[in-house]
């Protein structure tokens, strides 16, 4: 027995050394970051996370201030075309986080509001504006938009981080919080190690890829998005993509009702909601069988939100063009500047107005 | 209980800390019994989930019981009959469907293994080589012994009545090191290496399986590489548990037989399975290759057909294995390719023997030529059977079979065979080259430095099982 005993002290004690060493290594490669303030979370390639996924699961709790906060959430189009860089120094009177992540569905979005809420305490909501953008490839359900084999069917991105760490465990009516969201910052300190030794693979990994294929990876460089051109077979393969990925029933109903509890939610909450209609190249709204479904069922949403001082509904159709984009749904750089410039204007009025006023309000008050 | 969950993780030291906490048999007896009973446990939700396992068991008990004292040929067939057809109706062999099923759902999980240690009691007992009752708690420790439950490895009950409570390995420093390192190399193969092959086989077979489009050269490479990384998950995942299994034993005083021993080293097929589930291919030599031999020979006698009835007795030993597997057609198909691989292996032999005599024989299998081009066929054959594993369906099994054709099928087997030939030429050039500096050896060995060594495996182990996010599951559980 003593033995045994010796034995894993022994082994406990050399994976708790190991454990602290390199926890205490990555505190020197990737300091933590100071708590509070503009976060872009599309940067995560650059940070101890690696992902956006990982990045608002495990890094979210900077978005718990008293401070006015832009959130824009979305799927890959949002992330490419909102420039946290490009918006911010034109909000003086707010943070400004890209939350997007590539894939989503509007329940992801809805998972991403959540997560923020979560880990915000109830005052610290109100100065939220979430920037909700939208396309009809967001429309599509779950069980039908996350079905590779790497993962259960269904699950999220979000989802996967939720349960990669046990900070969730699955249930039958899907995921279940097992550590307090008062706890996260602690949980992710002890990740640390985790997470730098998978950095280190991940680095690895790109790294094999440069000296295979002269790549660190498969994804476009920016300028090389600049400048590409579509094909006719490029465009027919992305229509049948989208076909085959919206399942056969099309826009789901589901995902527009979702959207619709969503921004009502937050609306009641005291919360302020930019719901953006995205463009995409005018060869893919005029060839693609679900766009005129989807414009049909946003209007209708957008027509009983706006009476809400708090909602406004943004469109950009005239940026349809179809040099401007990559593919069939990122906005090239030059393109994602206007993008995120006509957002920042619309925030510019809409957030930091009110904002202005209420400071006015403030210093006007009696004292 | 997943091998892979911390639950497993603490009822594995509770058992091991609560066995060593006495060294009463009696006692340990009862610690291994409850640790049984608790693991099954583990798998229900219901208690009539457990009801058909343990008619199976009864009637295990009663055959060897019965047997024990009343050695007739005609009881043991009889025994085996019923036994078989309980096993086979419990287990829902698709061929089999007109026997009916039970109508609520129930434990499968451990009922091949079981089977195999029944017959094993059953014929023993009949023989006389088994010479001893066995009583209920014994023969539930020996049939549901926790470590070996859901994929064995087979031991014999001689085997285990001898350190049944009593420590057969007596614990040190270096044993429980030793243990405990195999148990963290297990974990390593099959949270690793296991799960990383898994990763990219499913990342290639749907890829495989999508209709149209793909051109022959790359449906070819595609199958190649999909099959060898089955093969691999195969192997890591297995050996992998075996070592966890294992090493796990020897803390509770069990010497476990091995189930593997380098089996893509081998240079032909009947040496494969000599290293592959070497428990398996034992047991079906003592109980199905040796009986059919003895009988054949009884029925031909002529010395000059020694040699084929070989043949003909490996063919059917290898299509019951490989039947035994799987519960579909398609495992048939597997039993044939097994069955095929070793009679022809063994004709082989038998031509080369006849044509050039046993020792240039002998000395032709000694050639590096003849080696890495064996070895490479070996496993590519193994490689390409395996396809019945992962394609149980019959209908994907042709449509696949239909696509890549007597060409594409070719192709692949001699590009498998090529890799794995040439990976074997490299490795024994290289390994023997590669010794490392004497200081570092040092350094290793060294208390601290093993421990760190282990440590640092058990890192790599959470990180690789985090990064992959999706837990492993045993593959063996399924046969």
């Amino acid at each position: 027995m003593r033995f045994i005993l010796r034995q894993a002290a022994l082994t406990l004690a050399s994976f708790v050394f190991l454990y602290v060493l390199i926890g205490a290594l990555s505190f020197l490669v990737f300091p933590d970051p100071s708590h509070g303030g503009p976060r872009d979370f599309q940067a995560a390639g650059r940070s101890l996370f690696m992902t956006v996924p990982k990045y608002v699961f495990l890094g979210r709790s900077v978005l718990d201030t008293q401070e006015s906060k832009v959130l824009i959430v979305g799927a890959s189009n949002t992330a490419v075309g909102f420039i946290q860089k490009v918006i911010q120094p034109k909000l003086a009177c707010a943070n400004v986080s890209n939350l997007a992540m590539g894939g989503a569905n509007i329940s992801e979005v809805a998972q991403i509001i959540d997560l923020v809420h979560e880990t915000q305490t109830t005052p610290n909501r109100a100065p939220n504006t979430f920037v909700i953008g939208v396309w009809y490839g967001m429309f599509a359900d779950s069980d039908i938009r996350f079905v590779d084999p790497d993962r259960n069917r269904g699950e999220s991105d979000l989802d996967i981080e939720k349960y990669r760490y046990g900070f969730y465990r699955r249930s039958a009516s899907g995921p279940v919080a097992v550590l307090p969201s008062k706890w996260l910052d602690a949980g992710v300190m002890a990740l640390r190690p985790l997470l730098l030794v998978e950095k280190v693979a991940r680095e690895a990994r790109a790294g094999i890829n440069l000296l295979l294929t002269g790549r660190v990876s498969a994804q476009r460089t920016e300028a090389e998005r600049e400048v590409a051109v579509m094909s006719d077979q490029e465009k027919k393969k992305a229509l049948d993509y989208w076909r085959e990925n919206m399942g056969k029933d099309g826009i789901s109903v589901a995902q527009f009702d979702l959207l619709k509890t969503t921004v009502a939610s937050l609306l009641d909450s005291g919360e302020r909601v930019v719901l953006v209609d995205l463009p995409i190249p005018a060869w893919h709204r005029d060839a693609s069988p679900f766009q005129a479904d989807y414009e049909q069922r946003f209007q209708a949403l957008t027509q009983q939100f706006k009476v809400n001082p708090n909602f406004v509904a943004m469109s950009m159709a005239d940026l349809d063009g179809d040099l401007d984009y990559s593919d069939e749904v990122h906005a090239k750089r030059h393109l994602a500047n206007i993008w995120s410039n006509r957002l920042a204007d619309v925030l510019s009025s809409f957030t930091c107005q009110e904002h202005r006023s209420k400071s006015r309000v403030s210093s006007s008050a009696p004292e | 209980m997943s091998l892979t969950s911390p639950l497993f993780f603490a009822f594995l030291a509770g058992v091991v800390l609560a066995f060593n906490a006495s060294q009463s048999v009696t006692y340990r007896r009862l610690v291994l019994g409850l640790a049984n009973a608790i693991f099954i446990a583990s798998y229900l939700t219901d208690y009539t989930q457990i009801l058909p396992l343990l008619g199976f068991l009864l009637l295990g008990y009663v055959c060897v019981s019965i047997l024990s004292v009343w050695k007739s040929s005609l009881v043991l067939g009889l025994g085996i009959v019923g036994v078989l057809v309980s096993y086979v109706f419990l287990k829902r062999f698709s061929f089999f469907e007109d026997l009916g099923h039970l109508p609520f759902p129930y434990l499968t999980i451990g009922l091949s293994y079981i089977l195999f240690r029944i017959l094993h009691m059953m014929i023993d007992a009949q023989s006389g080589d088994l010479d001893e009752r066995v009583g209920p708690f014994a023969f539930f420790r020996y049939t549901c012994n926790f470590l070996c439950f859901v994929s064995g490895p087979i031991q014999r009950y001689q085997d285990f009545r001898a350190a049944d409570g009593t420590a057969v390995v007596k614990l040190d420093a270096d044993s429980v090191f030793l243990a405990f390192s195999r148990v963290i190399a297990g974990y390593a193969k099959f949270v690793i290496i296991a799960a990383v092959a898994e990763y990219g086989f499913s990342f290639l077979k749907p890829q495989l399986l999508q209709a149209g489009e793909l051109s022959f050269a790359k449906l070819c490479v595609l199958y190649g590489a999909a099959a060898s990384l089955y093969a691999v998950y195969l192997y890591y995942n297995f050996s992998g548990y075996m070592d966890i299994v294992i090493g796990s034993g020897v803390l509770l005083g069990q010497q476990l037989p091995e189930n593997f021993d380098k089996p893509f080293s081998a240079r032909s097929f009947l040496e494969f399975w000599q290293r592959w589930h070497m428990t398996l291919s034992q047991w079906f030599k003592f109980y199905l290759f040796n009986p059919l031999v003895m009988l054949l020979m009884s029925w031909f006698p002529a010395p000059a057909l020694n040699a084929y009835l070989g043949v003909f007795a490996f063919f059917v030993t290898f299509l019951v294995m490989g039947i035994w597997h799987g519960t579909t057609a398609v495992f048939v198909v597997y039993g044939l390719l097994m069955g095929a691989g070793a009679s022809i292996n063994k004709l082989w032999q038998v031509a080369c023997t006849e044509r050039l005599g046993k020792k240039r024989y002998r000395t032709l299998t000694e050639t590096p030529s003849y080696i890495y081009f064996a070895r490479g066929v070996t496993i590519s054959y193994f490689v390409l059977a395996l396809t019945c594993l992962w394609l149980p369906e019959l209908s994907d099994f042709t449509h696949l079979l239909i696509r890549l054709g007597p060409g594409g099928i070719s192709v692949a087997f001699v590009g498998i065979a090529a890799a794995f030939g040439l990976f074997w030429f490299v490795a024994d050039y290289i390994a023997p080259r590669l010794t490392a500096p004497a200081l570092l050896t040092t350094v290793r060995d060294s208390l601290i430095g093993r421990n760190l060594t282990l440590a640092s495996q058990m890192m790599a182990i959470v990180a690789v099982a985090t990064l992959l996010h999706k837990s492993p599951d045993f593959v063996y559980k399924a046969f």
